[in-house]
């Protein structure tokens, strides 16, 4: 698993690359506190993970909270179909602001 | 320092002995035998105490009647110095009863009264639901309440715990009242939990609950693990085992399966998260990522158990889910609880109070946070409580020993003696050279810890029978009563100073809290009435269900109010849809019912036997 930044205007991108487990989920969460800052843009481009576990969904929530808890904003960006069903039956899918692209979730966020 | 060169007013509770008329005086002796003489002021009014809803009960005119040896009273006076003596000159006096050994909260119907109170009192606060052509909408509903039932306009979380404890309110008010609109409370409640904070995690088959979701229009952030300091970003046993109290007390009265299943599958996280299968017990915080308990994450609560993550699954809901179902599998759960409280709390050499917080290997934890080495008087007295109900269903000596070893033990060690009431957390140990626990933040006394006393000693005295129980019981209720029902705006005050004066500063005004939600109210309310009417006063009581069709299990609906002593209760009466019905099994409390394809209303009358 890894993480990849970039930065695009005002908005940061980061890339997580692979599985998303239980195993995983602490190092993610790790190299992601870093942009836990006071209004902070934030989309997460998720089309390289190709599984996420439910401990996903908690790494999810907690970077959420983290964010909008400093006054920033979060998206994501490029779910896969069925981590994108996976959110949906867990009630995740309504919680967060999703976009197809990475292009748009910028967009949305820089607007 | 020699007399009191100072007035200052004060609550004497006790029992008046000789009575001088001549000199208008009489003798007052306190629960810890300290011998009083007060002396009527010319201005002395007196109350008898009175249920919420019920007019101001004047006793001024019978004064002179009522004081007679025996009779438990509260007289609040002025000490006045008098050389080396004081004069204590009584203000007012409230009676609990009218006469010695009444005691209004023994009346049959007193705590029905009490809880549909609280429950209309919180229907009207949360919901608007007298005025709004009586709608519930959870959304409406808010963690904090002032002290008159208002919402607080920027507050905009809802506490998955609290909501389920509003539910165990209205779930118990049905049971107890059999008036549809706490039930309509119940099942909106139990949905919008189902709906808003329930986290089933599709890879492992569980469910866990959210912390809660903050409200900001049409959206909701949900947040997953606590916002409190104590617990911050972790998930709290404490909270999950919360979240069921409410959905739980609900299955009693509708059988509604699917609150079996997030039952089942919230212990199934218990079973295989919190569980320590190695050294026994159950860890009281899990990382939010990995589930584990010994995550470094997790810090000052890394690898820890205490008395909440052990001792509160009994009384929140396993025994209501054991009552529901009569699966052996929970009592053996309950049984399991009950087995490692008796073999790791007891501190008896250190402390008259249990340990309560422990590291994983059991030894003691007195560096956590704000416990340090301090006992919550509450939690001594809930573990008497709940061994004793554990103990009616499958006996052990061990449960009876403990209990009456802490019922023995609290009142003077967590009790007020002079002035009625139980304290709140206080310091394990005596300083040298002193004759009380130190408290820890105040004197004051929490409406919860009452609860917890009266419990205890009316079960006490219920299953053991032992008259000083009954007296502690009567005490503590007398004192609850006497102070702690807000007859003006509803429901209960969370605290009153040591003398029984309302306190009402900072978060303790609250009617609605992360604290406080109707719970411990309303529990009171139903299990003080159980015990007191079919243990002590041997007094029939209805009870009321409304099972949905083919939900239970070979269509048997399981009525037990609560695990008392075998054999000593059954139904005397049944009656489905307001027609008197008669299959059911009397002495196994169970009521078989009729194949019908409509939820059905059934009310059963339990008699004590014998």
């Amino acid at each position: 698993m890894t993480v990849t930044m970039a930065t695009n205007g005002a908005v940061t991108v980061a890339s997580l690359t692979g599985e998303i487990d239980a195993s995983t989920a602490p190092a993610i969460q790790q190299q992601l506190n870093p942009l836990v800052m006071p209004g902070a843009k934030v989309v997460l481009d998720l089309a390289d993970v190709p599984y996420m576990s439910s401990a996903g969904l908690r790494l999810l929530l907690s970077i959420y909270r983290q964010i909008a808890g400093a006054g920033g904003k979060i998206a994501l960006a490029a779910v896969v179909e069925d981590i994108r069903d996976t959110m949906s039956v867990t009630g995740f899918l309504k919680f967060f602001v999703v976009f197809d692209t990475v292009a748009e979730a910028v967009a949305s966020l820089a607007a | 320092m020699k007399g009191l060169p100072f007035t200052i007013s004060d609550t004497i509770a006790g029992y008046v002995g000789s009575v001088d008329r001549a000199n208008q005086c009489f003798t007052l002796t306190t629960s810890g035998g300290i011998e009083y003489t007060a002396y009527l002021a010319p201005n002395l009014f007196a109350r008898f105490t009175f249920n919420l809803d019920e007019p101001y009960a004047d006793a001024t005119g019978r004064i002179g009647e009522l004081l007679k040896p025996g009779q438990l009273i509260y007289a609040y006076g002025v000490f006045y110095p008098k050389g080396d003596e004081t004069k204590f000159e009584v203000k007012s006096i409230t009676f609990p009863g009218d006469g010695v050994g009444v005691y209004r909260q023994e009346e049959p119907n007193w705590w029905v009264h009490q809880v549909r109170s609280i429950a209309d009192s919180y229907l009207k606060w949360q919901f608007n639901y007298f005025e709004n052509g009586g709608n519930i909408d959870y959304r409406d509903y808010r963690t904090y309440l002032n002290l008159s039932g208002g919402k607080n306009k920027t507050d905009f979380l809802q506490e998955t715990d609290t909501i389920s404890r509003l539910i165990y309110g209205m779930a118990s008010a049905y049971m107890m009242t059999g008036e549809d609109r706490f039930l309509q409370a119940a099942e909106a409640g139990t949905e919008y939990l189902r709906e808003h904070m329930r986290f089933y995690d599709t890879d492992e088959d569980l469910i866990y609950w959210y912390h809660g979701i903050k409200i900001n229009g049409d959206l909701e952030q949900k947040l997953l693990t606590s916002e409190f300091g104590d617990d911050l970003d972790s998930i709290p046993m404490y909270e999950q085992i919360y979240a069921l109290a409410g959905p739980i007390q609900t299955y009693r009265v509708t059988g509604d399966p699917r609150i079996l299943n997030d039952a089942e599958k919230t212990i199934s996280l218990f079973d295989r998260f919190y569980l320590d299968r190695d050294k026994g017990g159950y860890f009281s915080h899990l990382d939010p990522l990995t589930l584990d308990a010994h995550a470094e994450s997790l810090q000052h609560n890394r690898a820890k158990k205490n008395w909440n993550s052990v001792g509160d699954h009994a009384p929140a809901y396993l025994i209501n889910l054991y009552l529901a179902t009569g699966e052996e599998k929970y009592l053996d759960f309950l049984v399991y609880t009950a087995d490692t409280i008796a073999k790791y709390f007891p501190d008896y050499d250190e402390s008259p109070f249990v340990q309560e917080r422990f590291f994983e290997d059991w030894s003691k934890d007195q560096g956590w946070v704000w416990q340090q080495n301090r006992g919550v008087v509450g939690h001594n007295l809930k573990i008497a409580w709940n061994l004793l109900r554990i103990h009616h269903a499958r006996p052990k000596e061990e449960y009876t020993t403990l209990a009456r070893k802490i019922a023995d033990l609290m009142p003077a060690a967590g009790s007020d003696q002079q002035r009625g009431g139980w304290y709140d957390v206080v310091e394990r140990t005596l300083g040298e050279g002193d004759e009380n626990h130190r408290f820890v933040w105040h004197d004051r006394k929490a409406w919860w810890q009452q609860e917890q006393a009266i419990l205890a000693y009316l079960i006490m005295n219920g299953s053991l029978g032992d008259e000083e129980y009954l007296r502690h019981a009567r005490e503590a209720s007398s004192f609850y009563n006497a102070f702690f029902l807000d007859h003006d705006d509803g429901a209960v005050y969370f605290n009153v100073l040591a003398n029984g004066m309302p306190f009402l500063l900072g978060n303790e005004r609250f009617k609605g809290s992360h604290s406080l939600s109707m719970y411990h109210s309303t529990e009171l309310c139903y299990l003080a009435a159980v015990y007191t009417n079919l243990l002590i006063t041997k007094q029939p009581m209805d009870f009321y269900f409304k099972p949905y069709p083919k939900s239970l299990k070979r269509n048997i609906l399981r009525v037990s109010p609560d695990i008392l002593p075998p054999g000593s209760i059954k139904i005397a009466q049944c009656w489905i849809n307001d027609a008197e019905y008669t299959n059911f099994d009397a002495d196994a409390l169970t009521v078989k019912l009729p194949e019908t394809d409509e939820q059905v209303r059934v009310k059963v009358r339990i008699a004590p036997v014998g």
